[in-house]
């Protein structure tokens, strides 16, 4: 163990002053800050647009310009309303050489035909003519109320229709109602599940790294020389907890990065949702994933010669992270349902599975939390000793990628 | 002298290949000895069994002066023969891992790192980078590395090759240094002429199977016959006729005598046929090289002597 503990302290510090590491650490977390500014910075130009503020003078023959006065109040758009005499052939010379200019002409016109004619300037703001739209119901009420209609009638004839769906039978089998009526997970599991699926990802893809490490003393031909200061098994060990330690650095500067960019832009109290039991639940199934994964990339790591020469196999291997992205439609369309299940028992998708699952299910289906954990925790158990199997007969093979019939022959050796 | 390591009747075999076949020595206090033998004959997979970096499957591997079970790595130092360092790391960085490795205290390595970079020639380049050294530079970096943390027992798998002439003298006289303090060292090598000016004791092997084994002066009196070479153009047939003569070979103008087991040089040289051409003579024991070369190459020249003691 203590071996294994200098292992781990060597391959952080050796990460820790590899500019390439270095630049990942960083540039990871910046860029996903980036891209949520670069997202904002379209959303901040269509506000613009929107806000641009147009001038609409008003040729009211009809009386309606207080109550589309009291719309604009309403609605909060940025529209000047001015009254005025003018008529519509000056309008047209009036607009000339302005801009964000508009003049609307409410006559019998809009009563009988519902038109409304509209002049703008040549440079108006795009948004303008839906912004308009809005006078369309104190306009159509005026138009309701010239053919003298009662108010309770009025009611009913600018009430939409709506359809509304009842379903017959046991509340609970309908999972969709359900959802409808408890409008998604709460927060206290939202937050924390989003936590701890970011720290696994975060600590796994991290991890991967110990394919390209499992190989490096073979690449540099120096796996003899640390053999002849430990064993293979203290070796790996190093390396496992090495990579957690640098997938929880991984973790921790991007969420100082991205925590503070996040509250700023998103303006959220995520801190008093995610200090909550169930982080501890969820951060243990993360921890899980992240060991189950680092024994099969360090054992299958150790038989490659280059991570650029990895065979199929290998890179079959290396895809199986990704695996959980195909239980993501399926849970999220039925989180207690078949598919939902499979992906629990699975060990490779089970700890992605499982978080998602905990996350949207009110109630925990805690008979099958602890099978998924106990076939989760034998697997990791079976692969760390065939990884270590596999370790210690690979590393040794200088130079060339063992086939799977050779890693099948060491794994029964 | 103490003995530091005992192997005894190691037996190995890949798939179907026996590649061992009951090797037995002992490696002492203060001592070199060298295991001679040509590619493939067992001589990694000798030192890989000793570091327990394979298992044998037959035969023991004793370390003396260690008492609890497995290998006293600490105690060890390992030059392997396919050997590097991590490439991009700094030299001073790797050195410290490596003693750290063998429970070396830190402050005493980087003393001694210092000391030997500089014994070296590689003095300030404790901060760069080993990828960018020289393969020279790197050879160098690595024989540190196995003895910084200042072995008892010091194993060099072909510590030579890849060397040139000036550092091999370095690496000479450091592993000479070395004994001279009580380190015990076992070497392999294929450089005959290195091995021959610095081993006590050599070990050659053959097809896994021990050939010669004992010390320096006994292996050349026992294998190494005296052989007479006369430049000068001669009748091969009258060179057979001299007496004791075991066998000729012709090389050109010149011509090899192989003289028998118990020849005595100097009564030998006088009774040489006056008509005997010679513009040059020079008579000597034959050298390990050739020792080497002839039981790699099975010509078995000193079959009757390698059969007594095989």
């Amino acid at each position: 163990m203590r071996n294994s503990m200098k292992v781990a302290k060597w391959e952080i510090k050796r990460n820790m002053k590899n500019k390439t590491f270095l630049i990942g650490l960083f540039l990871t977390p910046i860029l996903i800050v980036a891209f949520m500014f670069i997202g904002s910075l379209f959303n901040d130009d269509s506000e613009d647009l929107t806000t641009e503020q147009v001038t609409v003078l008003v040729n009211d023959q009809l009386n309606t310009y207080d109550s589309l006065e009291e719309t604009i109040n309403q609605t909060a758009l940025n529209l000047e309303l001015k009254k005025t005499d003018i008529s519509e052939g000056d309008a047209q010379d009036a607009l000339i050489g302005s801009e964000n200019t508009a003049y609307i002409f409410i006559d019998q016109r809009a009563l009988e035909q519902g038109i409304v004619p509209v002049y703008t300037s040549e440079e108006i703001n795009p948004y303008f003519m839906d912004q308009i739209q809005v006078f369309e119901t104190p306009l159509k009420s005026i138009q309701l109320e010239n053919l003298g209609l009662t108010d309770e009638q009025l009611v009913m004839i600018s009430s939409n229709i709506s359809f509304e769906k009842v379903v017959s039978g046991d509340r609970d089998s309908g999972t969709e109602n359900n959802s409808e009526e408890s409008s998604g997970p709460p927060l206290e599991k939202i937050i924390p599940g989003i936590f701890a699926g970011f720290v696994m990802l975060s600590i796994v893809f991290t991890g991967m790294a110990i394919f390209q490490s499992a190989s490096q003393e073979k690449k540099d031909k120096i796996a003899e020389i640390i053999l002849s200061s430990l064993t293979p098994g203290e070796l790996m060990n190093g390396k496992i907890i090495g990579y957690f330690v640098l997938g929880l650095i991984q973790t921790v500067v991007s969420i100082a990065i991205l925590l503070p960019a996040a509250i700023w832009k998103i303006d959220f109290p995520f801190m008093e949702y995610l200090f909550v039991p169930e982080l501890a639940l969820y951060l243990f199934i993360a921890i899980l994933g992240y060991l189950l994964f680092a024994a099969i990339f360090v054992g299958v790591g150790a038989t490659m010669a280059d991570i650029s020469t990895a065979g199929n196999f290998q890179g079959f291997v290396m895809m199986l992270p990704f695996a959980t992205f195909i239980f993501i439609g399926p849970v999220l369309g039925d989180p207690s349902g078949l598919w939902a299940q499979v992906g629990t028992y699975i060990p490779f998708t089970s700890p992605g599975v499982l978080l998602l699952r905990l996350v949207l299910l009110d109630h925990w289906p805690w008979l099958e939390i602890i099978i998924a954990l106990a076939i989760l925790l034998v697997s990791i158990v079976l692969f760390m000793k065939l990884a270590g199997k596999i370790f210690k007969v690979g590393i040794l093979l200088y130079g060339k990628n063992a086939s799977v019939k050779e890693i099948w022959k060491w794994i029964r050796a | 002298m103490e003995v530091m390591l005992t192997v005894e009747g190691l037996e190995k075999s890949f798939k179907d290949k026996k590649v061992l076949k009951g090797i037995s020595f002992e490696v002492r206090k203060g001592e070199i000895m060298a295991i001679l033998g040509p590619n493939g004959a067992g001589k990694s997979t000798t030192i890989r069994n000793i570091m327990g970096i394979m298992y044998p499957d037959k035969g023991s591997v004793t370390f003396h002066q260690h008492n609890g079970k497995g290998i006293p790595r600490e105690k060890i130092g390992y030059l392997p023969e396919e050997r590097g360092l991590y490439k991009n790391v700094n030299v001073m960085d790797i050195l410290l891992y490596l003693a750290d490795l063998k429970d070396y205290p830190l402050h005493k390595a980087k003393e001694r790192a210092l000391m030997y970079l500089k014994k070296f020639d590689l003095e300030g380049k404790e901060k760069i980078s080993v990828e960018e050294l020289s393969k020279g530079m790197g050879q160098k970096v690595q024989f540190i590395s196995s003895i910084i943390h200042e072995p008892e027992l010091l194993i060099l798998d072909e510590p030579f090759s890849g060397l040139d002439p000036v550092s091999q003298e370095l690496f000479k006289e450091e592993i000479r240094s070395l004994a001279d303090n009580g380190t015990a060292i076992l070497l392999s090598s294929h450089q005959m002429n290195l091995v021959e000016e610095m081993c006590d004791r050599l070990f050659m092997i053959q097809r896994g199977q021990k050939v010669i084994y004992g010390t320096l002066n006994d292996v050349k009196t026992e294998y190494a016959n005296f052989k007479c070479t006369i430049r000068g153009l001669n009748n091969r047939h009258e060179l057979e006729n001299i007496p004791e003569v075991v066998r000729v070979e012709d090389k050109g103008e010149s011509s090899i005598l192989y003289l028998e087991k118990d020849v005595d040089p100097g009564n030998w040289l006088k009774q040489l046929p006056d008509k005997i051409n010679i513009h040059e003579l020079n008579i000597n024991r034959i050298s390990l090289h050739e020792i080497f070369i002839d039981i790699a190459t099975d010509k078995n020249l000193m079959k009757e002597g390698s059969e007594v003691l095989a």
